[in-house]
């Protein structure tokens, strides 16, 4: 990996990098859609990277049971599987493991579970993850760690963040000898829960082994903390990465939080919101999602936004067409699913240019009134983007949300 | 509805373009080859005409959209020229939704289509789609949409066409979708009512004099052939199209002396033969979309169908009401499909486009342009396929070297990819073509152009910000030609899409299956027109028909076992998602 910082923000942490990976360059902050079978659901791998997107995620739990180590080593990785030329991520399968197992006992050799084909105990080492991931192939593939809700307290989570340390290092050790290094980069997963001083001792333990890992992730957030919690996390871990490894948030989608991390020095985030959003008929937007099922688009003949460079509203199709078909053809999914994603990827380009050109902390502003100036601003991003020097407050005068404030149209009986 | 009518009224003034089909080689019966040519008035557009050579085929929407594609695969796709809109789905809001649209060319511009590249026509009805209905009245049609039956009346339908300026509209038509079989009084009534509505819609328009120097325009209207499964009522539905008109129903029409010199094609939906109409009840799958229907009677086979009973016949009166007991002689014959069409085109002019939906099979195709001289097909059977993760894979004229398999079984006209056999198999979706990566100048095979076979790399992708030329630039400069096809999606990888129910697995098998349909016909097209004797050109065509049927499985038994498949994997993954709350893609 070639990892460069080519501008900073002046007030706020952001920063734009230059990440060259086997499969080419990615402009860093970005966000990551997730392939989670090898495939974004319903667009080709074409239209992805017309799309302009440039880095996507797989899932090492999925592509293990399905189509399985062997079909992958045949096709000669998942690249090639999926016919995907750009940069690829893998995580660890470890996260999915807990979340979809029926049984899964952490042990210190491995996380044991039941194979969901046969129901066999089956044991997922940080060897075995590493391995997996090389026949994988992505460009940049995750240790396995010690995964805790983030709701947990007590030794759990002093345990787990201890054995992530420890598995790191098994993870660096089966990498090392696997002369995939040229290829393939290693990212370690912080851990310690909601502790702060968990998380820098994670941070102390890892930050030391920076020569063997390519990048880091901030991991065991996003699983229902409060969100007061959860930037002042981020920040903690962001602000003591070495700046020259890129910071990976997991499991972050939703726009306000991308903003908020990348103020904070994050650089790359995934989610599958964006595009499970779209399959139940919502398209996102600068002024906040768009429930396309609502009656009131019956009739209209606007295109979602008529700003937007997505094919779906470049072609002019209107809500009303999208209100026809969402959640009921697939290719109403699949038309959404190429603007949610273009969004995604437009909120952080806007953060890439506006970093460049010095006027981050107006980005920050303008997008918060568009999208949230109706309704008022979640207090958590007004306190996060304080911590950093931005005051979405100066010169506004909007009600303070309490909560995630995350904004949303729920549907109507129609 | 009001609305509409005044929308429609007020748009009468903008001009229909000029369809014409123009017959190069061929007969009234027998394989025949030409050229349909949509020339939209000349202030439209640079690119305003639309050329397509016949035998071709349209491709039906669901919902208005081809089904699985997005807009960019639509204006990608290979041999999509003719797309067919029904609108009953549209139904649902009142007035319907597209009567909205403003502008030029709304039915176009509301559904995305390109109206330098896109023929479309508008039907109230999904010729596909044959399951019971209420039955018309003496001035409506039984419609379906999500909200249920709705009464279309020749007015409304008229008023819906004029606003919406199809290039070509279907004329509402009297099939009945109830209960077989069907008395002669209900046949005499579905052929009076049809050639009536079709009167009402060639009508002349209205407030013409915007263009004193072009000729009057006219929709350009294609008509259904009513009389069901009976030779004599089709030969009567028929001679209703040509008859001089007398009196009011002349002036109705004027200056059209007779229907048929209004009509600019014949199409035969098949659907009401094919199968017994299926209870309402039954819902239209379209999300995991497909109906092959259960009871679906092989006719496939022309020579068979003779000795089967055809299908509106075929069922069980349950109850002996007086119209049942109708003169038998009108019922009893079971005459082949062959045997229908011809009964419909006898008394008709040959050189009009003869429009043929609901085929099933390739052979049937086939043998439709051998015996009947059809000119354009509906490409559902194909998009079905892809339903149910079948790569279509056959070639016609076949080639030599295509002989039988050894065990001398015949081919499968495709291959199921559902099927454990093809998870570790890396070639592309078919045998009978090249993928776009792996063509040789030495190789007479030809290419699959398809999204599926012959991907190519996107020449601009979207720029998000400055820097991102960096990316763009940086990958280019890395040897990845942009010129060139990337390697093909193979068959493993489709096999792991459809066990993962993801669904980019039906956008490229429909990519590709409409790529094979294409191929099939440009085939058609080179064997029929490569031969200036018409006599010869038939004989020749005749003789590579017969060879596609030796070579090729008939039967379609890979669609059955495809179609089984495809059910044991949906109701898996649904009793799945009922016994647990975790969805696939937890993050
Ligand atoms: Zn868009
Ligand atoms: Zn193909």
């Amino acid at each position: 990996m070639q990892f460069e910082v080519i501008a900073k923000c002046h007030t706020t942490r952001a920063r734009v990098c230059r990440m060259k990976l086997a499969h080419g360059v990615t402009m860093l902050p970005t966000f990551m859609p997730v392939a989670t079978q090898a495939a974004i659901k319903g667009l080709t791998p074409q239209q992805v990277e017309s799309l302009g997107i440039t880095l996507i995620l797989n899932n090492t739990y999925h592509l293990n049971l399905r189509p399985g180590i062997k079909v992958l080593d045949e096709a000669g990785g998942a690249h090639n599987f999926q016919g995907w030329n750009r940069n690829l991520l893998t995580d660890s399968g470890g996260f999915q493991l807990v979340s979809l197992s029926k049984f899964t006992d952490i042990t210190e050799d491995g996380a044991l579970f039941a194979s969901p084909f046969n129901g066999e105990p089956t044991m997922l080492t940080p060897e075995e993850s590493i391995s997996i991931q090389h026949s994988i192939g992505a460009d940049i593939i995750m240790q396995l760690d010690d995964v805790v809700s983030s709701l947990t307290v007590g030794p759990r989570v002093g345990e787990a963040m201890h054995r992530s340390v420890r598995w790191l290092d098994r993870c660096i050790e089966q990498h090392e000898k696997s002369g995939r290094k040229d290829k393939q980069n290693l990212f370690a997963i912080v851990q310690g829960g909601l502790d702060p001083a968990l998380r820098d001792l994670c941070l102390d333990a890892m930050i030391e082994r920076k020569d063997q890992v390519a990048g880091y992730a901030i991991g065991g957030l996003s699983g229902g903390e409060e969100k007061d919690v959860f930037w002042k996390i981020i920040k903690q871990c962001a602000d003591r990465l070495p700046s020259d490894r890129p910071r990976y948030s997991m499991g972050v989608g939703f726009a306000e939080d991308l903003l908020v991390c990348v103020a904070l020095g994050v650089d790359m985030a995934d989610c599958v919101f964006p595009t499970r959003t779209a399959r139940f008929g919502v398209a996102l937007t600068f002024k906040g999602p768009l429930n396309l099922k609502l009656g009131k688009h019956t009739k209209s003949m606007e295109p979602i936004d008529k700003n937007c460079p997505c094919p779906t509203c470049a072609s002019g199709m209107s809500r009303a067409v999208l209100h026809h078909i969402v959640t009921i053809e697939t290719a109403g999914a699949h038309a959404l699913t190429v603007h949610n994603l273009v969004f995604q990827a437009q909120v952080m380009g806007g953060a890439r240019d506006a970093i460049l050109e010095a006027r981050f902390p107006e980005y920050l502003r303008s997008f918060f009134f568009d999208y949230f100036g109706d309704a008022g601003y979640p207090e958590w991003c007004v306190n996060a983007l304080r911590s950093v020097g931005v005051d979405l407050m100066q010169g506004v005068d909007l009600p303070l949300v309490q909560g995630s404030g995350v904004k949303w149209e729920y549907s109507d009986a129609a | 509805m009001a609305q509409a009518q005044l929308e429609g009224a007020q748009r009468v003034g903008s001009r229909f373009p000029k369809f014409t089909f123009i017959l190069d080689q061929g007969k009234q019966f027998g394989p025949r080859v030409g050229r349909l040519c949509l020339t939209r008035p000349s202030n439209c557009l640079p690119n305003h005409v639309i050329d397509i050579r016949t035998p071709n085929f349209l491709i039906g929407t669901s919902r208005g959209v081809v089904p699985h594609f997005s807009r960019d695969h639509v204006h990608s796709a290979n041999g999509i020229s003719w797309i067919n809109v029904s609108f009953e789905s549209f139904l649902e809001q009142t007035p319907p939704v597209p009567t909205y649209q403003a502008g030029s060319q709304p039915l176009h511009n509301f559904l995305g289509f390109d109206s330098s590249k896109h023929i479309v026509s508008l039907s109230l009805r999904d010729p596909l789609d044959a399951r019971e209905m209420p039955p018309n009245g003496n001035s409506h049609v039984s419609a379906l949409c999500m909200r249920g039956v709705r009464k279309v009346t020749p007015a409304d339908w008229r008023s819906y066409v004029l606003t919406m300026q199809p290039d070509i509209a279907f004329a509402l038509s009297d099939t009945p979708f109830t209960a077989a079989p069907h008395s002669q009084k209900r046949l005499t009534k579905s052929i009076e009512r049809s050639a009536a509505w079709l009167a009402d819609l060639l009508r002349p328009l209205e407030n013409t004099d915007d263009s004193p120097t072009e000729s009057t325009p006219t929709l350009n209207v294609f008509v259904h052939m009513a009389g069901g499964t009976s030779t004599s009522a089709r030969r009567a539905f028929s001679h209703s199209l040509t008859e001089t008109l007398h009196g009011l129903e002349a002036n109705a029409v004027k200056p059209l002396r007779c229907l048929d010199e209004g009509v600019a094609g014949y199409s035969f939906d098949l659907a009401a033969l094919h199968v017994r109409p299926a209870p309402l009840s039954t819902h239209h799958d379209r999300g995991g979309g497909i109906e092959i229907a259960e009871n679906s009677l092989s006719l496939q086979n022309s020579e068979s169908l003779a000795q089967t009973p055809t299908p509106n016949t075929a069922g069980t009166p349950t109850s002996l009401s007086s119209s049942m007991i109708e003169p038998l002689s009108f019922l009893s014959l079971a005459p082949t499909l062959d045997e229908l069409l011809r009964a419909s085109l006898d008394p008709l002019p040959v050189a009009k486009p003869r429009l043929v939906t609901d085929v099933r099979s390739p052979h049937e195709i086939l043998r439709l342009i051998r015996d009947i001289g059809v000119d354009v097909f509906d490409a559902g059977w194909a998009v079905k396929a892809a339903d149910i993760g079948v790569a279509l894979d056959f070639i016609f004229p076949v080639p030599s070297e295509h002989d039988n398999s050894p065990d001398h079984r015949k081919r499968d006209i495709g291959h199921n990819l559902y099927d454990a056999k093809y998870a570790h198999d890396f070639v592309s979706l078919t045998d009978a073509f090249l993928a776009g990566h792996n063509r040789t100048s030495s190789s007479k095979t030809p290419v699959c152009p398809c999204a599926a076979c012959s991907p190519v790399s996107s020449t601009s992708p979207i720029q998000h910000s400055k820097v991102d030329v960096q990316s763009h630039q940086a990958h280019s400069d890395d040897g990845t030609n942009r010129e060139q096809f990337l390697p093909p999606f193979t068959r493993a990888y489709l096999h792991h899409l459809l066990h993962t129910h993801e669904m980019s697995a039906h956008t490229l098998l429909v990519a590709h299956n409409v790529a094979v349909l294409d191929a099939l016909l440009t085939g058609v097209r080179t064997i029929i027109s490569g031969h200036a004797d018409q006599n010869e050109a038939a004989a020749i065509f005749a003789r590579e028909v017969t060879r596609f049927e030796e070579v090729y499985d008939g039967t379609m038994s890979v669609l059955h076992t495809a179609r089984d498949n495809w059910k044991d994997v949906k109701y898996a993954r649904e009793n799945k998602d009922a016994r647990s709350v975790h969805s696939t893609e937890v993050q």
